[in-house]
């Protein structure tokens, strides 16, 4: 019954999918007003209704369905056993098309009643991602087959027919045990699909300009916001991941450079250049080449993202299992960027446009150099994700590429970035007057520079860290004093108190001032980095029951053993105190989960979080009889990169957030040139 | 205070700062763990991505503390380094040298960079015209249509290239997944469905096997027949099966047909692989006093049977029984 | 000017695009965990390990001469039980062929492995060791068993099986070590990293 249901929503959304684009390239190549509302409708209620089925299997422990069976058991407990919608590669397909189906809604939603070329286009192209995915879905990676011959634990064969005879296991094996440690996954995947998916936007948009020859900011306009909301997304869900991380895996774990990792990296980093250099060409009009190539290589990096996750070609913890989806994925990538690249040639007289630059030293000149920076960073990571498979097709050879080799890059790099961020939004439009900038940066620096040497003086000489808190407080004082500047200047013109007038300027321009939001999210996530990468203090010991550790100024006693047997798991730990000063600090519990018959569990750490950052203990031998070996760890002021990273996107759905606001006031905004 | 010497005030004041600075940073005692500095550039084998010194698992501490007894004897990095790629190969070496197969990955960054601040240059020195809102142009669009087959088309090409390129020889859907399970539950129908599916799959004869005794207990040596035959032929049977494939062929031989050379001869065949293959060398007796009579032959196999160290208790029961029955001169059961 | 250069990069990108996807396609095949020995043709990591059960020290060198088996194992892989029959096999029957068989506990504590030997079987002329710290483990680059070392009698590791292997493969294999041939590095089937997976 859920197998027909599910099923059932999948050819619901391919026929949506196809009356989209059928309807869609007509509307835009004869002006004419279809009816594309009913289209959308139902792919958005197709891949509702396939979600829905999926999700009422894994609750009602349907095992006819293959999924359920080969990857869900009875035992676990809500919400991992919903979570295991998208833990598997069927399932994922599942999630990616019904947020494809709602961002491809939203877009309806602004498409114009009176004949709309451009809607109607990017519902189209919008349309052929759908096919593609759900297409995967009803062929490659069914996720409603049902178990026509059941083993004890898992499916043998299987049908897509929905109403072939059923032979259902008992019980499943259930979801990887690392996926069943954290609640962050029932979040962290569909925040991040969130982001991923939302990136098919403004590719849609710029498609169905290219493809109507149609040059200038209007497909970036009515793209804008929705590419803010995926970019606030996507950098939401990287902060979840890299917390979920840490959090279960290891002290380092929050950014390890691990390919699936850089997957998400790589269009982010092309998504904030993107959304940077979109604004100059809504403001002058220029970089509209750079704009087209960027939106086309984000979207693309998301296909390669989705690729290298499921094909079996590169070794990761995220990997799924290999399967025949690498081929149809890799095909797609190929369609996407020959189709799009071409189609830019085509174009190539209508998007060569652009009045001159007039000087780089000017905001143009900034993006530009933003631009340049992040396409290089993202360049960078493309080629060292890549290169060991590269090297290897062509010479055999084998090679590691790791961590050392992206933060020797990388580091640099974004401390580049926030010398530029430092500059960028108070460098004026079209040319900076002489001596201007110098006004708006030299106390900035001053304090910048003071703040650098309080910090070799009093907390720690390390280089990164004095680097990283110079250039952070150097871009929040740029920020800062073109706040005040602002501020006091709109007072006296209007005299109005300090706060009314701070109000005003701000909301005035919330795009801008949401974005400063998200720069400090990045200078508060660069400062936390530096920190607890740099200042962390680590230390292994042995201890017996009763025995106690020094470390870092804390007493570690280990208390007991214990263990905890639950239905789909038991956990071996260890319990200890931590005190500080005579004064109990916490009790921490770190252990390993065993599931099944394993031998030595999966390790789960505990973290004690302090305001001065966090100390993470993890049990590296499972004290079944006297003694267990802990690792001790602090990270240091790690909590500001957690907050740094939820301004940064808090900092995009404000931004979005006030757009919203405007565009209903001023439909051509024009922010107080600065 | 005039505007000029505020400004040089200022720049004195942020050169004096920058310079103590970086005499305070250039002198910080380094404190640089060296046992981690090596441990993060060497994989762990055996976990997912993670350095050796960042991972848990027991293998990388164990590593580790390998690294850390060599830096205490004395090794520079590099020579630590180099002994463990030398085990375990480049492959696990997070750190790709400046040099040989990885140069052109460290170049590759800077001539990105180099290309993009070229492009730059070469952009402000070729101003374009300003925008036109044009509708498409014909000639424009006669070129799409062909450019979007192209790229459709080798598209196409890639994924069915992709699904040749797909390795066929992992485990077989269906074998594997019987594999290690209890047959007990699976009907021949669906194993038949199954040897047929993977028929070409190297990891076939098991399942083949397994299937060629179901029907060789009910006696159903017709059916059986074809499935040891193809383990018997199969090159990719291991010397185990091939040896039970032959064994079982050649008692259907002689059971179902009395065929007693064709038996023998299959019996040799086994041998031949496995020469100490108890049964072979007992149901060769056997036939060989039953089928062509030859007494002292089938006493002497009978006996090189018993010298054999691994017999069941019940096994060495029947075959003295046989030994003490020919040596009787009785005929055989 | 402007529009030629965009045109140039675009059908650039395309091709290289294209490219990049055949690379990618070309590695369907492979299986990216799987890593060529950097042992073979050279000479075999010495050890010097003290037996399971206790006694005196067994060290390669003891061993020179011999064609010498490595087979490192542990009880919680199940492939290496599978394997276990075929190695003791073996092990007799080469037994008086100057080859010796080295079975190595590998990330398993002495006990644990010593009772999976009393109820698997024990072969009399193989070696079992215990490798405290996987120091040999680490020198001959196990990424994970069941993984069989083969050693000639001039102490070069000539070939290796990653995998469960049987009494036909672990013959052949000899056979063609003494016949002077290099067998090289074969795949028979999966390896087993840790208790868990």
């Amino acid at each position: 019954m859920l197998a027909f249901l599910g099923s059932a929503g999948m050819l619901l959304a391919i026929v949506g999918a196809v009356l989209l684009v059928v309807r869609g390239v007509a509307a835009a190549r004869h002006d004419t007003s279809p009816n594309l509302g009913g289209a959308a409708q139902l792919l958005l209620s197709g891949g509702a209704v396939a979600m829905l089925a999926m999700v009422l299997a894994l609750l009602t422990d349907d095992f006819s369905l293959v999924y359920t069976a080969n990857n869900h058991a009875s035992a676990t407990p809500f919400p991992f056993d919903v979570a295991t919608a998208w833990a598997a590669l069927e399932g994922s397909i599942v999630l990616w098309g019904l947020v494809l189906a709602g961002y491809t809604w939203f877009v309806f939603r602004r498409y114009r009643k009176s004949p709309d070329r451009l809607g109607a286009a990017a519902l189209a192209v919008m349309g052929v991602v759908a096919i593609f995915f759900f297409g995967l879905m009803i062929t490659v990676a069914n996720p409603f087959e049902v178990c026509v011959q059941a083993m004890e634990a898992g499916c043998v064969r299987s049908s897509p027919w929905p109403f072939a005879t059923v032979s259902a296991p008992a019980d499943g094996p259930g979801p990887n045990p690392l996926l069943q440690n954290h609640l962050m996954m029932a979040i962290h995947p569909p925040v991040l699909y969130l982001g991923y998916v939302g990136m098919t936007v403004p590719f849609a948009y710029a498609m169905g300009a290219l493809s109507l020859g149609v040059a200038g900011p209007e497909w970036l306009r009515r793209s804008h916001r929705s590419t803010l909301v995926a970019w606030s997304f996507l950098s939401l869900g990287i902060l979840l991941g890299g917390w979920w991380a840490y959090e279960v895996l290891s002290w380092g774990g929050y950014w390890a450079w691990d390919p699936v990792e850089n997957a998400s990296l790589m269009p982010w980093l092309v998504a904030t250049a993107f959304l940077h250099s979109g604004i100059v060409q809504q403001r002058r009009g220029m970089l509209q080449a750079w704009n087209f190539i960027l939106v086309i290589s984000a979207f693309s990096l998301t296909i390669l993202g989705t690729f290298l996750t499921r094909s079996g070609t590169i070794n990761s913890v995220h990997s799924f299992t290999q399967s025949a989806i690498g081929p149809a994925l890799l095909g797609f990538l190929v369609l996407t960027l020959v189709g799009s690249f071409t189609l830019f040639s085509t174009r190539a007289d209508t998007v060569a446009t652009s009045p001159r630059i007039d000087s780089m030293v000017s905001r143009e000149g900034a993006f530009l150099a933003n631009n340049l920076l992040l396409s290089v960073y993202a360049f960078i990571v493309l080629v060292g994700t890549t290169y060991p498979l590269v090297l290897e097709a062509f010479t055999g050879t084998q090679v590691g590429v790791g961590e050392p080799f992206f933060n020797r890059l990388a580091v640099p790099l974004s401390f580049l970035l926030l010398l530029v961020m430092g500059f960028g939004p108070i460098t004026p439009w079209r040319s900076a007057p002489p001596g201007l900038l110098w006004a708006r940066t030299r106390i900035p620096g001053l304090i910048a520079l003071a703040a650098g040497l309080l910090t070799a003086l009093a907390v720690t000489r390390n280089g990164w860290v004095v680097l990283a808190v110079t250039l952070g407080v150097f871009v929040v004082g740029t920020m800062t004093g073109l706040l005040v500047e602002q501020v006091t200047a709109r007072a006296a013109k209007t005299s109005e108190t300090l706060p009314a007038a701070l109000k005003q300027v701000v909301t005035g321009d919330g795009a801008f001032w949401g974005g400063q939001l998200s720069h400090v999210g990045v200078v508060l996530v660069a400062i936390g980095i530096a920190f607890a990468a740099n200042l962390g203090s680590h230390h292994e010991v042995e201890l017996s029951p009763g025995e106690s550790a020094q470390f870092q100024g804390y007493t570690l006693t280990f208390e007991s053993p214990f263990r905890q047997v639950q239905p789909s798991k038991t956990v071996l730990g260890a319990r200890m105190t931590v005190t500080r000063d005579g004064n109990l600090i916490g009790l921490v519990e770190p252990s390993a989960n065993f599931f099944g018959s394993d031998e030595t569990g999966v390790s789960t750490p505990d973290v004690l979080h302090r305001p001065g950052g966090d100390l993470y203990i993890t049990l590296l031998s499972t004290p079944e009889t006297g003694s267990a070996t802990f690792q001790f760890d602090t990270s240091p002021m790690i909590w500001v990169l957690w907050l740094g990273g939820l301004t940064t996107a808090a900092g995009g759905f404000l931004a979005m957030a006030a757009r919203r606001r405007e565009r209903s006031v001023t439909p051509d905004r024009q922010t107080v040139d600065v | 205070m005039s505007d000029r010497a505020r400004n040089i005030a200022v720049i004195v004041g942020m050169a004096a700062m920058a310079i103590t600075l970086v005499f305070l940073v250039a002198t910080n005692p380094s404190d640089v763990d060296r046992v981690q500095a090596i441990g993060e550039r060497i994989k762990c084998p055996v976990c997912q991505g993670e350095s050796i010194a960042n991972s848990p698992s027991s293998m990388a501490r164990d590593m580790m503390s390998l690294v850390s007894d060599s830096v205490a004897l004395g090794a520079s990095d590099d020579e630590i380094v180099e002994e463990l790629l030398a085990s375990y190969s480049g492959a696990v070496l997070l750190d790709p040298p400046v040099s040989g197969a990885t140069l052109a990955l460290w170049l590759a960054p800077i001539a990105a960079l180099g290309t993009g601040a070229l492009i730059i240059v070469w952009w402000r020195r070729h101003p374009g015209e300003p925008a036109e809102d044009t509708v498409r142009s014909t000639t424009s669009s006669r070129r799409l249509g062909p450019l979007l087959i192209l790229g459709f088309s080798l598209a196409v090409i890639v994924v069915v290239a992709g699904f040749f390129l797909q390795d066929r020889s992992g485990p077989a859907t269906g074998v594997a997944d019987l594999a290690g399970q209890d047959l007990e539950d699976v009907s021949e129908e669906t194993m038949e469905a199954v040897v047929a599916a993977n028929a070409d799959h190297p990891q076939v004869d098991g399942m083949r096997l397994a299937l060629a005794e179901r029907y060789y207990d009910i006696g159903d040596y017709s059916s059986a027949f074809p499935h040891y035959l193809a383990v018997a032929e199969s090159a990719n049977a291991t010397g185990a099966q091939a040896v039970t494939a032959l064994v079982r062929l050649g008692w259907m031989a002689w059971d179902g047909n009395a065929e007693t050379e064709t038996a023998i001869e299959l019996f040799d065949q086994a041998l031949a692989i496995d020469s100490a293959s108890t049964t072979a060398r007992y149901l060769k007796g056997l036939v060989l006093w039953c089928g062509a009579g030859e007494v002292d032959a089938a006493t002497g196999l009978f006996e090189e049977v018993l010298a054999a160290a691994e017999l069941s208790p019940e096994a060495r029961t029947n075959v003295e029984a046989d030994l003490a029955a020919v040596r009787d001169g009785d005929t055989c059961p | 000017m402007r529009g030629n250069a965009l045109r140039w990069v675009g059908y650039g990108v395309a091709l290289a695009a294209v490219v990049f996807a055949v690379v990618l396609a070309s590695r369907f095949g492979t299986d990216p965990s799987l890593v060529d020995s950097p042992l073979l043709g050279q000479p075999a990591p010495g050890f010097d390990l003290t037996p399971l059960e206790g006694g005196d020290p067994v060290s390669l060198d003891d061993l020179e001469g011999d064609i010498v088996v490595i087979n490192f194992f542990a009880s919680w892989c199940l492939e290496c039980r599978n394997e276990h029959q075929a190695l003791i096999s073996t092990a007799d029957a080469f037994a008086d062929e100057e080859v010796t068989f080295v079975s190595i506990s590998y990330q398993e504590s002495p006990p644990a492995s010593l009772q999976y030997l009393e109820t698997e079987g024990k072969s009399e002329v193989t070696h079992y060791l215990a490798d405290p710290g996987s120091r040999t483990a680490i020198a001959y680059g196990v990424f994970g068993i069941p993984e069989t070392f083969f050693i000639d009698d001039e102490g070069i590791v000539v070939g290796k099986i990653i995998g469960e292997s049987d009494a036909f493969t672990l013959g052949a294999t000899i056979d063609a070590i003494e016949r002077g041939e290099s067998p090289g590095q074969s795949v028979t089937g999966n390896t087993q990293q840790s208790p868990d997976g």
